[in-house]
C-alpha cells in the first residue's frame, strides 16, 4: 500500500479507531491502555506530519474515498460523486496545530489524571476529538464537514462535563452542548438549502457554481452564524469560559484549537466557497466581531476572580485578533493584496501563537490547581516558592499572550495591527488596548498566585507535566526569535491557499 | 532574520540587542548611585501601602485596585449579560444570526 | 401541487424550537426545544429529494424508465438522525446529573457559571 497517498484518510481513522479500542486496553491492562495511546498520537502526528510535508512540497493532497484515483472524484460528466478529502496548505496547518496540541495534551494527561477518575474515558474522548479536529480541517465535503462539526462536539461536551461528581462540569457541559447543537444544526439547514439549489455537497463544486442568489446568502448566514458561535465570538462566547474553566488542563488546550478549526471552516466558507462573491460587508462584519470579541473579553477578564475563568476570558479575546486579522485581510483584499496578505497571514500566525501561548496558560493552571488545590485569586499565594518552573512558565504565557516582544504573540499582534491600521486607525488603537489590559489582568495573575509570602505547602508538579509545558514553552520561544522562518515556510503558503489557492483548490478537485 | 509586517518590519535579534544596549545603560546609571545608604533601616523594606507587617501578600483581588474600580462600571454593565442562563446564550445566537441576516441580505 | 409547502412547514418547526429554546426555562424542554429544530432540518432534507411521482431508490427492483426518489438526501438525513442520537443521549445525561446535584431542571437555577 502506499502510504503517503492514503496519509491524509488514515490520519482520521487512526485517531478514530484508537479511540474507541483504548477502553478495550483498559479493560486488560492500563499499561496496555497507554502503550496502545502512545502508537496512536505517535502514528496521528507522524501522518499529519507527511500529509503537512507533501502539502507544502507538491501542492494540495486530494482523496477520494471508495475510488482508486483522484480523479474519480468526478464523473464523466463532470459531476461530484464520491466524498472526497482536500488537504490544503491551510488545512495542513489546522492538522500541525492539532497535532502539536493534542500530543502535548496526552503528555501533561499521563500524570495529570487520576486513575480512579475516568482517565480512560477521558483519554478516549481526546483521541476522538483530535479525529473530529483532524476531519474538519482535511474534508472538502460540505457533510462531512458538519459530520466531523458534531463528532467535535460530542467529544468536547463529554470531555467538559465526564466530572460528574462535581456540579460545575456537568452544567458547563450542558450548556455548552445546547449551543453546539444549535449552531450545528444552523450549519445543517445551511447545507441542505445547498443541497436544495445546487444539488452537490462537494465543497469546490458548489464553489464553481454558487451564484449568490438569495437561497445561498441566507445559507451563508446560517453557516456564519454557526461557525462563529463554534469559534466563540462575542457575543457568541458565552460557553466558551464556562468549558475552559470546568474542563481538565489537558482537554482544555484541545478545546482551544477546536475553536481555531472552527475559525479555519469559517474561513474556508467566505474565501473558498464564497470566494467568488467577496463583499467588503462580510469582511466589515468579521472586523466587527473581532474586535468586540477582543475588547469584551479583555475587559470581562479584569474582573475574574478564579484563575480557570479568567485565563478563559484571555483565551476567548485571541480568537478576536484571529478574526480581526482576516476580517481586515476579507475587506481590503480587493482593493490593496499586498495589506490584505499580511492581515491574512496574522491572522493565522497568531492561531499557531495562541495555541501556544494559551495552551501554556492552561497547563500552568491546571498544575497549580492539582497542587494547591484550589484556584480562586483570593486565596493563592506564594506558589512560586514551590512551583519554580509552573511561576515561569506562566509568566513566560503571560507576556507571549500579551504580545511582549520578543515573544510570539508580538510578531503576529504587530501585523494584524499594522494592517487593521491601514483598514482604521480606531482598530489597531482597541486592539493594543486590549493587549494592555490583558497584560495588566495575566500580571495581576501572576502576582496574586505566585508571589509573595508563602501560603500553604503545594505538592510538588510531576514531571511529565512540566515536560508537557516545557515543551510548549519552548515553542514560544522559537516562534518568537524566528518568526520569519515559520511565517514564510508554514504561514505564507497557508494565507495563499485562503486568497490566491481559490482556483488551484478548485482545479484540484475538479480536475479542470 | 527580519520579518515584513506590511508598513514596517520586525527582527528578534536587533530587538535583543537594543534590549541588551539598554539593559547596560541601566547598569550604567545604577553602578552610578549612591553607594552611602544605611542599611537595615526602614528604608529597605518593601513599601505595601503602609502595611508594615513582614510577610504580607497583596492578593490578586486587591492589585491594581484602582484600575480594576475605574473599569468596573464598564465591566460590571458587560458581567449582567453573561447570566449563565442557557436560553439567554441562544438568544445571543440569534440576535447576531438577525445581525448577519441583515448584512448578507441587506448589506450585500 | 402542494409546491413549497413542505419547506415552510420545515421552518415553522425551526422556529417552534427556537422558541422553546429561547422561552422555557425547563432543561427538558429545551432539549426538546433542539430536537424540534432537529427534525425540522431532517424533514427539510428529505423534502429536497423528493421526486413527484418518484419510487424507492433501489436499482435493482426499479422497473426500466422509473422516475426515482434522491437517494444522496435521505442517506444524510439517516446520519443527521444518527448524530441527533448521540447529541440528545449526551444531553439529557447531562440534564440527570445536573438534577441529581441540584434538584431541580429550573434553567434559572442552574446558573453556577455565570459573570
Amino acid at each position: 500500500m502506499n502510504l503517503a497517498a492514503h496519509a491524509p484518510i488514515l490520519a482520521i481513522v487512526v485517531p478514530l479507531l484508537g479511540a474507541f479500542a483504548l477502553p478495550l486496553w483498559a479493560k486488560l491492562h492500563k499499561l496496555l491502555r497507554d502503550l496502545w495511546l502512545v502508537l496512536v498520537a505517535a502514528g496521528t502526528a507522524a501522518l499529519t506530519v507527511l500529509v503537512a510535508v507533501q502539502v507544502y512540497t507538491a501542492g494540495i493532497q486530494v482523496y477520494t474515498l471508495g475510488a482508486a484515483w483522484p480523479r474519480d472524484a468526478v464523473a464523466p460528466g463532470g459531476f461530484p460523486i464520491r466524498i472526497v478529502l482536500a488537504v490544503d496548505a491551510l488545512s495542513a496547518f489546522m492538522g500541525l496545530i492539532a497535532a502539536l496540541v493534542a500530543v502535548v495534551g496526552f503528555v501533561y494527561a499521563w500524570r495529570y489524571l487520576a486513575e480512579d477518575e475516568g482517565k480512560t474515558l477521558a483519554l478516549t474522548l481526546g483521541t476522538l476529538l483530535w479525529a473530529g479536529m483532524l476531519g474538519m480541517a482535511f474534508t472538502g465535503d460540505l457533510f462531512n464537514l458538519f459530520v466531523f462539526f458534531e463528532v467535535t462536539s460530542i467529544a468536547a461536551c463529554g470531555l467538559i462535563g465526564y466530572r460528574t461528581w462535581s456540579s460545575r462540569g456537568p452544567e458547563a457541559a450542558f450548556k455548552t452542548m445546547v449551543m453546539y447543537t444549535v449552531g450545528g444544526l444552523f450549519v445543517l439547514l445551511a447545507i441542505a438549502l445547498l443541497y436544495g439549489e445546487y444539488g452537490a455537497l462537494n465543497l469546490a463544486h458548489l464553489a464553481r457554481l454558487i451564484q449568490g442568489t438569495t437561497v445561498d446568502r441566507i445559507a451563508l448566514g446560517l453557516l456564519l452564524g454557526g461557525l462563529l458561535m463554534k469559534a466563540g465570538a462575542v457575543p457568541l462566547h458565552m460557553w466558551a469560559p464556562d468549558a475552559y474553566g470546568e474542563a481538565p488542563a489537558q482537554a482544555v488546550i484541545l478545546l482551544v484549537a477546536n475553536t481555531q478549526i472552527s475559525l479555519y471552516a469559517l474561513f474556508r466558507v467566505l474565501f473558498t466557497l464564497y470566494g467568488g462573491l467577496a463583499d467588503p460587508a462580510i469582511g466589515w462584519l468579521v472586523v466587527a466581531l473581532g474586535t468586540l470579541t477582543l475588547l469584551v473579553a479583555a475587559l470581562m477578564a479584569v474582573v475574574q476572580m478564579d484563575l480557570g475563568r479568567l485565563v478563559a476570558f484571555g483565551a476567548v479575546s485571541q480568537i478576536g485578533y484571529m478574526l480581526l486579522g482576516v476580517g481586515v485581510g476579507l475587506t481590503v483584499i480587493a482593493a490593496r493584496p499586498a495589506y490584505g496578505l499580511v492581515a491574512i497571514q496574522g491572522g493565522i500566525f497568531h492561531m499557531l501563537n495562541d495555541a501556544v501561548a494559551i495552551g501554556l496558560l492552561f497547563l500552568a493552571v491546571g498544575a497549580v490547581e492539582k497542587a494547591a488545590g484550589n484556584r480562586n485569586l483570593g486565596n493563592l499565594g506564594g506558589l512560586g516558592h514551590d512551583l519554580k518552573w509552573t511561576a515561569g512558565f506562566f509568566l513566560l504565557g503571560s507576556l507571549a499572550l500579551a504580545g511582549i516582544p520578543p515573544l510570539n504573540g508580538f510578531a503576529s499582534k504587530l501585523m494584524i495591527y499594522q494592517s487593521s491600521f491601514l483598514l482604521s486607525p480606531i482598530l489597531s488603537a482597541l486592539a493594543i488596548l486590549a493587549s494592555i489590559l490583558l497584560l495588566a489582568v495575566f500580571v495581576k495573575a501572576f502576582q496574586g498566585a505566585f508571589l509573595g509570602p508563602k501560603l500553604s505547602r503545594p505538592e510538588p508538579v510531576p514531571v511529565p507535566m512540566l515536560v508537557a509545558m516545557g515543551v510548549l514553552a519552548l515553542g514560544i520561544l522559537a516562534l518568537g526569535l524566528f518568526p520569519n522562518l515559520v511565517v514564510r515556510y508554514l504561514v505564507m503558503p497557508a494565507a495563499d491557499a485562503l486568497w490566491k489557492g481559490r482556483d488551484l483548490y478548485l482545479r484540484a478537485v475538479l480536475g479542470r | 532574520m527580519t520579518l515584513l509586517t506590511g508598513h514596517g518590519f520586525w527582527n528578534p535579534l536587533l530587538w535583543l540587542a537594543a534590549a541588551a544596549g539598554v539593559t547596560v545603560l541601566a547598569l550604567v546609571v545604577w553602578a552610578r548611585g549612591r553607594r552611602d545608604y544605611t542599611r537595615g533601616t526602614d528604608g529597605e523594606l518593601p513599601f505595601l501601602s503602609g502595611e508594615k507587617m513582614e510577610g504580607a501578600h497583596v492578593g490578586g483581588g486587591h492589585l491594581y485596585w484602582g484600575f480594576v474600580e475605574g473599569l468596573r462600571p464598564y465591566v460590571e454593565r458587560l458581567r449582567l449579560f453573561h447570566t449563565g442562563l442557557v436560553n439567554d446564550y441562544v438568544g445571543w445566537l440569534v440576535v447576531i444570526l438577525a445581525v448577519v441576516f441583515l448584512i448578507v441580505l441587506v448589506g450585500g | 401541487m402542494i409546491g413549497n409547502t413542505p419547506f415552510a412547514v420545515c421552518m415553522v418547526l425551526v422556529l417552534l424550537g427556537l422558541w422553546a429554546l429561547l422561552f422555557r426555562r425547563n432543561l427538558i424542554k429545551i432539549v426538546i426545544g433542539i430536537k424540534l429544530i432537529e427534525n425540522g432540518v431532517n424533514l427539510y432534507l428529505v423534502a429536497t429529494g423528493y421526486v413527484r411521482g418518484g419510487i424507492v431508490p433501489i436499482y435493482t427492483y426499479a422497473p426500466p424508465d422509473a422516475t426515482m426518489v434522491l437517494p444522496t438526501p435521505q442517506a444524510l438525513t439517516l446520519t443527521s438522525i444518527v448524530i441527533g442520537l448521540a447529541t440528545t443521549a449526551l444531553m439529557l445525561a447531562f440534564v440527570v446529573v445536573i438534577h441529581r446535584h441540584k434538584k431541580t431542571l429550573d434553567g434559572c437555577k442552574v446558573t453556577e457559571l455565570s459573570g
